[in-house]
């Protein structure tokens, strides 16, 4: 029986044979139509490995290439904490895949052989990194083959050069990323082979030699340990987006690369920094580190961190007017919850409070489900914008407008992605947020700040939905720009093709069905967790994060909070249908009408509101948080006369003679 | 506690259809109370139901690109503050319900955000301006909201409302630094939290007019308005239940009767003064708001280490 190791390598090798099959097709569309059959294949596959570890626990990690010389060894294991980034890679890169398809249509003048080759690469490298176990050389090489080919891929467009200075400032901080990640494992590593518990020999640089070694440099050299710690927390720190290191890279690379590649890298391929630091801090550190060992401390910077992070990302996505960079501030402003959720877990976990275990792994669990989740809608958001731009040119927000009536798919399910990222109830985006606030909260019981950090993360939700209620707005809603295709004409429809709406469909689907059974998400994660648990991580494994409340609902613990998306369902549902029968009553007439400007003027483009409008007060308070978005091109800014066929007339002068 | 799944809809439902019947009535005792300290005779105090009737057969007009979103907007509007209401854990009540104090905040929003996707989806620059007010004034209120519960939580050690309601807030001693704090802090943002005047700057009359409802009419129109004359109740409601104790021990229809007074009491302060104060401009409230959160986030920072 192939083991999920076998199988996680068989998914990344697959990729590899996807990556120079489509080296030969010229054709966007068959080479489309290849990668997507390999990476089908290779998504089943990392599935069944994660369908493996669910039923039957964790296997024996597995030595596949070893040079004992030089201290070298493939050595894969596919545990719990894994399988959980594995299902995401596995769910979104399918979808990102299949959407490139048609997707790449529009990218005149740019082959396939510049995409999915490096496409392919980037998600192979993505499944192998989350599984190896080399902290040292392997790591190096995934890393590198991350890197590389994402770098390609950001800048696939390579004749504007914006897109290049962005591919090279993120080369440069992943390089620097990966660099102090190294340093870290080589400060840890001990000098030689051990044997690990099971009497088998590790290699130096293997994760497991590191756990061996911790607890003789915690009693010696403790000073070493803390280095190592910081460079892992800044190293992956810069990979997760964290301020200050995301502003340098993240809001110019997510950009620049085409759609379905920031739905990857925005969706999943940050979240290896936090697999990263989630893995260094609770897997290696040893059992009771706690007891005589800050990690209180680290937790508390974490939180700190991740506040300022998500604070800080969410209001310069505020300020954004193009739609791809206020999906990437937005995704700074996310990470900011998954590291500020980690840092919770790891200020509870030494505590001596006995609700503190729970808790703990209540936030652990809701990073986690967090994470699963920002991928689900941040992609979809990401594909969303992809769609918009292939049908319009353009992804300027003063320049698109009323799009949900000419994409009405496309739309509606950017609209459930908007909604669940802002935390509307029986979305998933609300069930992960409930369980990282609820956590910090009721922290409050072991660690008096941690009440108070949660109500800046509150407080910073409001801010997601006025960035969602503007993006979605300015896109979907309002009036169109007169250069919208279609603009005046009758519901001219500029939908994309079906296999760019379905995954975009599945997705939407997925964020509801988890919104509306959350426990099912927390069960996966707590199912695959529940015999990964080693180190400093045991204390959770024992914890009894939640329990069930109603059929889909989740409670805490000891019943001091909880939420039952389908009770909240079912009294919505009559209100709703109450609401639908109120306006329906009087059977008045519907006519269509144009909005009413006093009666003065015709409505024209003049009189938009433009995306920098929205919110001045709020900036002007936060000007200082920086963020500030570049000057967009204008290319119609001198022929304000050339329109698009099938657009608006050009506005009638305003009559001024009238009172 | 999937036994209590009826409980919890029928208990909810019955709340709900409580507000959305008492609500204009509110409305009404607003208008004629406005109209006495303006010296004039004023509408009767039953007219808002005949002015919601009436709209309902009126022609409903929609200028929007996308009118599904109108009428969606609509229905979302008026279903969000009963929702709330249907959240609630009984007067003084300890029974069941759908959810904790967060869902009750994200509840609170929704109703915003029903808002937002009717100005939005009409279009016109007016309703734009309306609803960019409408955010920015969320954004920092909102948050008033929930920092006034979370303080009630840090004492109270829960999250269920049922253990949040009825002077959780002040604390064991009954008097809790924090707690005053907060309630100076909320009976100052009040007004702004049902949008009255002087903070009524999302609907403006008489400089946006009437912001993101401007382009709506008929039965949408009334189920906007509804919407609003909802929120106030339950806002109210959300007030005394939070910050003035007391009644809930002489049980069933007595404790109902003396929350409904003191909900009474807390809109007729409200009524009082909007008739007496002009419109702070946004900028001017935006500041105000935001001294008040600053004092929010400082009172929570007392509760927390138990103040």
């Amino acid at each position: 029986m192939t083991t999920p190791e076998q199988a996680v390598l068989w998914a990344a090798l697959l990729c590899g044979a996807g990556a120079i099959a489509t080296l030969i097709p010229r054709s966007k569309r068959l080479s489309g139509g290849i990668a997507f059959l390999f990476m089908g294949v290779a998504g089943l596959l990392v599935w069944w490995a994660v369908a493996r570890v669910l039923m039957n626990g964790p296997g024996e990690p597995e030595t596949f290439v070893a040079y004992p010389a030089w201290g070298f060894a493939l050595r894969l294991h596919v545990d719990g904490l894994s399988a959980v980034f594995l299902a995401l890679v596995a769910t979104v890169s399918p979808a990102a895949v299949f959407f490139s398809i048609r997707y790449l249509d529009h990218h005149s003048g740019y082959g396939p052989r510049r995409f999915y080759p490096y496409l392919l690469g980037f998600i192979g490298a993505m499944v192998a990194i989350v599984s190896t176990t080399d902290t040292m050389y392997f790591f190096f090489i995934f890393w590198q083959m991350m890197t590389l080919t994402s770098y390609a891929l950001v800048r696939f467009e390579h004749r504007r050069p914006e897109n290049v200075r962005a591919a090279n400032q993120y080369l440069l901080m992943m390089q620097a990323a990966c660099a102090l990640t190294m340093l870290g494992a080589l400060l840890l590593a001990p000098a030689g082979p051990v044997a690990s518990a099971g009497g088998e020999p590790v290699m130096r640089f293997d994760f497991e030699a590191l756990a061996l070694q911790m607890p003789m440099l915690l009693r010696e050299q403790r000073g070493v340990v803390t280095a190592a710690l910081l460079l892992f927390l800044v190293g992956f720190g810069i990979k997760l987006g964290i301020w200050p290191f995301g502003q340098f890279w993240l809001p110019d690379a997510h950009p620049a690369a085409p759609s379905p590649v920031s739905a990857l890298l925005s969706g999943v391929m940050i979240k290896t920094g936090i697999y990263g630091l989630i893995r260094y801090f609770l897997w290696l550190l040893p059992e009771h580190t706690g007891d005589d060992y800050p990690v209180a401390g680290w937790g508390a910077a974490m939180v700190v961190l991740g506040g300022i992070t998500l604070f800080v990302g969410t209001m310069q996505a505020l300020r954004q007017e193009q739609a791809k960079r206020l999906l990437a501030y937005s995704s700074m402003g996310q990470a900011g919850y998954l590291l500020f959720g980690l840092g919770v877990c790891l200020v509870l976990l030494p505590s001596a409070h006995p609700a503190a275990p729970s808790l703990a792994a209540l936030a652990l669990v809701g990073v986690l489900f967090h994470t699963l989740n920002h991928g689900l809608f941040k992609s979809l958001l990401f594909l969303g914008a992809g769609s918009v731009q292939r049908a319009t040119g353009t992804l300027d927000l003063n320049r698109l407008g009323g799009l949900l009536a000419r994409m009405p798919w496309t739309g509606a399910a950017a609209l459930v992605a908007a909604l669940a990222i802002s935390g509307v109830p029986l979305l998933n985006g609300f069930a992960s947020k409930w369980c990282l606030f609820v956590s910090a909260i009721a922290g409050g019981r072991c660690a008096p700040y941690l009440p108070w950090a949660g109500a800046v993360a509150i407080l910073t939700s409001a801010v997601t939905l006025a960035c969602f209620v503007k993006w979605y707005g300015m896109i979907f809603l309002a009036r169109s720009h007169r250069r919208v295709p279609g603009a005046g004409a009758d519901r001219l429809s500029i939908e994309s093709p079906w296999t760019m709406r379905l995954p975009l469909l599945l997705l939407a689907a997925a964020c509801v069905a988890l919104g509306l059974w959350p426990a099912l998400a927390l069960d996966f994660v707590c199912q695959s967790l529940q015999e990964s648990w080693q180190a400093l991580g045991s204390g959770l494994g024992r914890a009894q994060p939640w329990a069930a409340a109603g059929i889909t609902g989740i409670m805490m613990a000891d019943g001091s909070a909880a939420y039952l998306p389908l009770a909240l369902a079912a009294i919505l549902a009559p209100l709703v249908i109450g609401a639908i029968l109120l306006s329906r009553m009087g059977a008045s007439a519907r006519r269509a009408v144009s909005p009413w400007l006093c009666g003065y003027v015709r409505e024209a483009n003049e009189h938009r509101l433009q995306a920098r409008h929205y919110y001045g007060e709020i900036h002007r308070h936060f000007r200082w948080l920086g963020g500030a978005p570049p000057p967009q091109p204008q290319p119609d800014a001198a022929s304000g006369s050339e329109a698009l066929p099938g657009s608006n007339p050009p506005p009638a002068p305003p009559d001024c003679s009238r009172p | 506690m999937s036994g209590h799944l009826h409980e919890i809809l029928a208990r909810g439902l019955l709340q709900a259809g409580a507000v959305l019947l008492a609500a204009p009535l509110a409305e009404g005792v607003m208008r004629k109370i406005t109209a006495v300290l303006q010296s004039r005779q004023g509408p009767p105090v039953i007219q808002p139901y005949y002015d919601l009737l009436k709209l309902m057969g009126k022609e409903d007009l929609e200028c929007g690109e996308s009118p599904w979103m109108q009428r969606l907007a609509g229905w979302l509007a008026l279903v969000a503050p009963l929702s709330v209401a249907a959240l609630w854990p009984g007067i003084g009540g300890q029974g069941p319900a759908a959810g904790d104090a967060i869902l009750l905040v994200y509840l609170l929003t929704l109703g915003g955000v029903a808002t937002l996707l009717a100005g939005l989806a009409a279009g016109s620059t007016y309703s734009l301006l309306g609803i960019s007010r409408e955010m920015m004034t969320m954004m920092v209120l909102e948050p008033l909201l929930a920092i006034a519960l979370l303080v009630a939580a840090c004492h109270a050690d829960s999250l269920q409302l049922a253990d949040l309601f009825g002077g959780a807030i002040y604390g064991r001693s009954g008097h809790s630094g924090s707690g005053l704090l907060m309630l100076g802090v909320l009976v100052f943002a009040f007004q702004a939290m049902v949008s009255r005047r002087p903070f009524d700057m999302t609907e403006a009359e008489s400089e946006i007019m009437e912001g993101p409802l401007m382009e709506y009419s008929g039965p949408k129109l009334a189920l906007l308005q509804w919407a609003r004359m909802a929120r106030l109740v339950v806002s109210s409601a959300l007030m005394v239940a939070l910050f003035w104790p007391g009644g809930a021990q002489l049980g069933f229809p007595w404790a109902a009767l003396v929350f409904a007074a003191k909900t009474a009491a807390v809109i007729l302060a409200v009524t009082v003064i909007a008739a007496t104060h002009v419109r702070y401009r946004v900028d001017q409230a935006i500041r105000y708001f935001g001294g008040m959160l600053l004092a929010g986030l400082a009172a929570l920072g007392l509760a927390c280490f138990g103040f």
